[in-house]
């Protein structure tokens, strides 16, 4: 093509259109339900059905979106600062090295990849099996325990990179049983290294000859190999020891074959530590500002829906509005 | 610190230097640690993370940035993306000059030394392997160990931190027992419960709120109701800096500083009520950096209305505390997700109900962010009001909370953790990137009891 005689030169800037990813269609056909809405007025607009009022529009959704993208941001516009070429001498980079030394990819290049891998395994595990860097944050510890002690996942509304990633898990549970004799090899080998350069113990002695200390103390927890029992002095005994209305209820400790599973599950993904809402959602209302002067909005714009406090932020406000919308 | 350490049988003796890096968004922290000298008090060289053009086009890499006078619509490249190393030409280059380069300040010889490089926790395998290739096949070391960045700091005299009363001959436990860790740095926040020194993987939350994001909601703000500020990300990150505090009434704090209804004056506002600071501009020529002042009531009109100003004031009000509210009340600006205190209960939900007490008298903040006056009181409070009663919460932060992971890596590399983790040339050589990978995330194990 001619294009003008204009010539694309390669930049680090990226745009913020979202990259595209193999995703497998599991859920009800949106296409479907979106030849057929139920409701007709502002479909566009109200993606989805069954919106109450506090809910947000698709266009707040689409502006805070933005918004929240803008506060990530390290610079406020595009910015292409090239590394300053030094005057040291180059040596041979080896082919891996160069690679990774001319990747422009960004962060969220890298995400993108990883989630199209994770679907890929879901759709079709064997082609996956030997991929090193789908299982790298899978070191399979398929016990029993650590797979009891793996959280629920917290869900997100939409859910459905959540449901990706629990069907991941069964993908690499079906690949764990290919990759497990050899993993179990790999953890023995890990550990026999780890013994080798096992190094002579710091023990903490208990300060007391114990027999005498055993009298007074009580362990808590029960002595267990991974964390101690305490073997301290006990406080000095209180007069109101024995009052009922002051005895505190512990907890009974974790046993020891509940510490080890957590201590040795598996990372979780990115998305998966990433902090969301609960099952029952945000237990308190959000609350608004204004936009003018940050007090409480308690006056709605009735042309954008923007809040202000007051009077007067109003009127700050209508200026901007009016040379967005019209009168 | 050090056990008495026997040589390994197999294989040759572990280097006897150490680099230990904290490679964080905004800065590194970098110094040198050897095995015998136990001198606890050595700090590490905090070296800015960027490439930095300010508006001369003039480019300044990592440690340069020193000798910039002028801040004034300067524009940053990170290497650093989301806490993690993305983009290694510009990463390469900053560690070249700080580290490898004839002239550089702390020249180290790779093929003699022993790198131990923090990370974020959960990162993406790509952006592992990545690193792991650089620094064995690029640099070279000798000997290598990646992991992630807050069970570090439970290699630290946690205990010190909280000024917990005893007696002289307590034996300090290195890594601790049971700590909390919250890391709230530039790019984002982490809890990591920590037992021995191994982090609870499934209990790992993130908050994606860092340094950067205040700032940049501190430039939205400020650019709706004084100036345009949205080119000058650093004097507002000074700004930030300086004038930020996290409020413990935020109700009352927001009441004192309304202007009030329209005609009304309230008192409150018109004295400034104990909130308001006017923060002085940088004006380049002979102020390179913003000053902070108590707030003088028509100070910034008086500058306005003169004909020679000499400086350009900033009132700020409410930007003062609702920028780091954003921190324990994320959907204020919009973002689903829940607050530090909340954070802290959704990571303790799904560990065993026994550990709780430990955890929640053990809570330590490191990071940036909990430079914030009255941080850690307001993150007490909150926990305070969720947990039951019986539970002592104890949040503190350490003395500088930007080099407590590095102080506590520190301690580690001279562990004997270091010589069981760390990964070898040949090793490496030998299995793969793959290998050292699972190596790395495989951890400590429990097999053995500390």
């Amino acid at each position: 093509m001619n294009n003008f005689g204009v010539i694309e030169v390669a930049s680090t800037a990226t745009k913020t259109t979202p990259g595209w990813a193999y995703v497998p269609d599991t859920g009800p056909s949106l296409s479907a339900t979106a030849l057929q809405p139920k409701n007709r007025k502002r479909a566009a607009r109200n993606t989805q059905p069954g919106l109450s009022l506090s809910d947000l529009t698709a266009r707040q959704e689409n502006k805070l979106r933005k918004d929240l993208e803008a506060l990530n941001r390290d610079n406020q516009r595009d910015v292409n600062i090239p590394v300053p070429s030094s005057s040291r001498s180059s040596h041979k980079h080896t082919p891996t090295v160069r690679k990774i030394l001319q990747s422009q990819k960004t962060f969220a290049n890298h995400l993108d990849d990883y989630q199209a891998l994770l679907a890929l395994a879901e759709s079709n595990p064997a082609a996956v099996v030997n991929n090193p860097l789908l299982f790298l944050n899978k070191p399979v510890v398929a016990t029993p325990q650590a797979k009891s002690a793996s959280p629920a996942p917290v869900r997100e509304k939409g859910g459905s990179k959540r449901g990706q990633a629990a069907a991941k898990r069964a993908a690499v549970k079906a690949a764990a049983a290919a990759a497990e004799e050899e993993e179990k090899e790999e953890r023995k080998r890990a550990r026999q290294l780890a013994a080798e350069g096992e190094d002579v113990e710091m023990i903490d002695s208990p300060p007391a000859p114990p027999d005498e200390v055993e009298k007074l103390v009580e362990t808590y927890p029960a002595d267990g190999t991974i964390l101690p029992a305490y073997r301290k002095r006990p406080p000095a005994a209180h007069p109101g020891d024995d009052d009922p209305l002051l005895v505190s209820v512990v907890p009974s400790f974790p046993t020891d074959e509940e510490l080890r599973s957590l201590m040795t599950a598996p990372p979780l993904s990115y998305m998966d530590s990433r902090a969301a809402f609960g099952e029952e959602g945000e237990r308190y209302p959000i609350r608004v500002f204004c936009e003018m002067c940050g007090y409480w909005g308690r006056v709605k714009c009735m042309k954008c829906g923007v809040r202000v406090c007051g009077l007067d932020c109003l009127e700050g406000h209508r200026e901007e509005c009016v040379t967005r919308y019209g009168l | 610190m050090a056990p008495g350490r026997k040589p390994k049988s197999a294989g040759p003796a572990p280097p006897s230097s150490t680099l230990v890096l904290d490679n964080g968004a905004d800065t590194i922290k970098a110094g040198f640690v050897t095995v015998d000298d136990d001198t606890s008090d050595n700090a590490p060289r905090v070296i800015p993370n960027c490439i930095a053009r300010d508006r001369h086009n003039k480019t300044y890499v990592g440690a340069e940035l020193e000798k910039c006078k002028d801040f004034g619509e300067i524009t940053f490249r990170r290497p650093v993306e989301k806490g993690f190393i993305v983009n290694w030409e510009a990463q390469k280059e900053i560690w070249d000059r700080a580290f490898f380069d004839d002239k550089a300040p702390q020249r180290c010889d790779p093929s003699t030394t022993r790198l131990v490089l923090a990370e974020q926790p959960n990162s993406l395998p790509a952006l592992q392997t990545h690193c792991d290739q650089i620094v064995f096949e690029e640099y070279g070391f000798s000997s290598y160990y990646r992991g992630i960045g807050p069970s570090f700091n439970a290699y630290q005299d946690i205990q010190a931190i909280f000024h917990t009363p005893r007696t002289p001959d307590t034996i300090i436990d290195v890594p601790a027992e049971v700590i909390l860790l919250v890391d709230s740095g530039y790019s984002h926040t982490t809890m990591t419960p920590i037992l021995q020194g191994r982090p609870l993987h499934t209990a790992i939350r993130r908050l994606d709120v860092g340094g950067k994001l205040l700032t940049n909601h501190l430039t939205r703000l400020l650019s709706v109701r004084h100036f345009d500020m949205r080119n000058e990300t650093y004097i507002v990150n000074e700004m930030k800096e300086a004038a930020c505090y996290v409020s413990l009434d935020f109700k009352g704090d927001l009441d004192k500083t309304w202007k009030g209804t329209r005609g009304e004056r309230r008192k409150d506002y018109a004295t400034g009520g104990g909130i308001a600071k006017d923060y002085v501009l940088p004006d380049s020529h002979t102020r390179f950096h913003g000053i902070v002042r108590d707030h003088e009531p028509g100070a910034a009109a008086r500058a306005r209305k003169s004909a020679v100003s000499t400086e350009d004031i900033l009132t700020l009000r409410n930007e003062r505390f609702s920028v780091p509210e954003v921190l324990f009340n994320p959907t204020d600006i919009g973002l689903r997700q829940p607050g530090l205190a909340d954070l802290v209960m959704q990571s303790l939900s799904v560990l065993p109900v026994g550990l709780w007490p430990g955890l929640l008298a053990n809570i330590v903040v490191v990071g940036g962010n909990a430079k914030f006056v009255n941080f850690i009181q307001r993150l007490q409070v909150e926990l305070l009001e969720r947990v039951p009663d019986e539970c002592v919460v104890r949040v503190a932060r350490p003395e500088d909370p930007i080099v407590s992971t590095w102080l506590g890596a520190a301690n580690f590399a001279r562990h004997e953790h270091a010589d069981r983790l760390a990964v070898t040339k040949q090793e490496y050589e030998e299995h793969g990137a793959a290998w050292v990978a699972r190596k790395f995330a495989l951890g400590l194990g429990v097999d053995t009891s500390r």
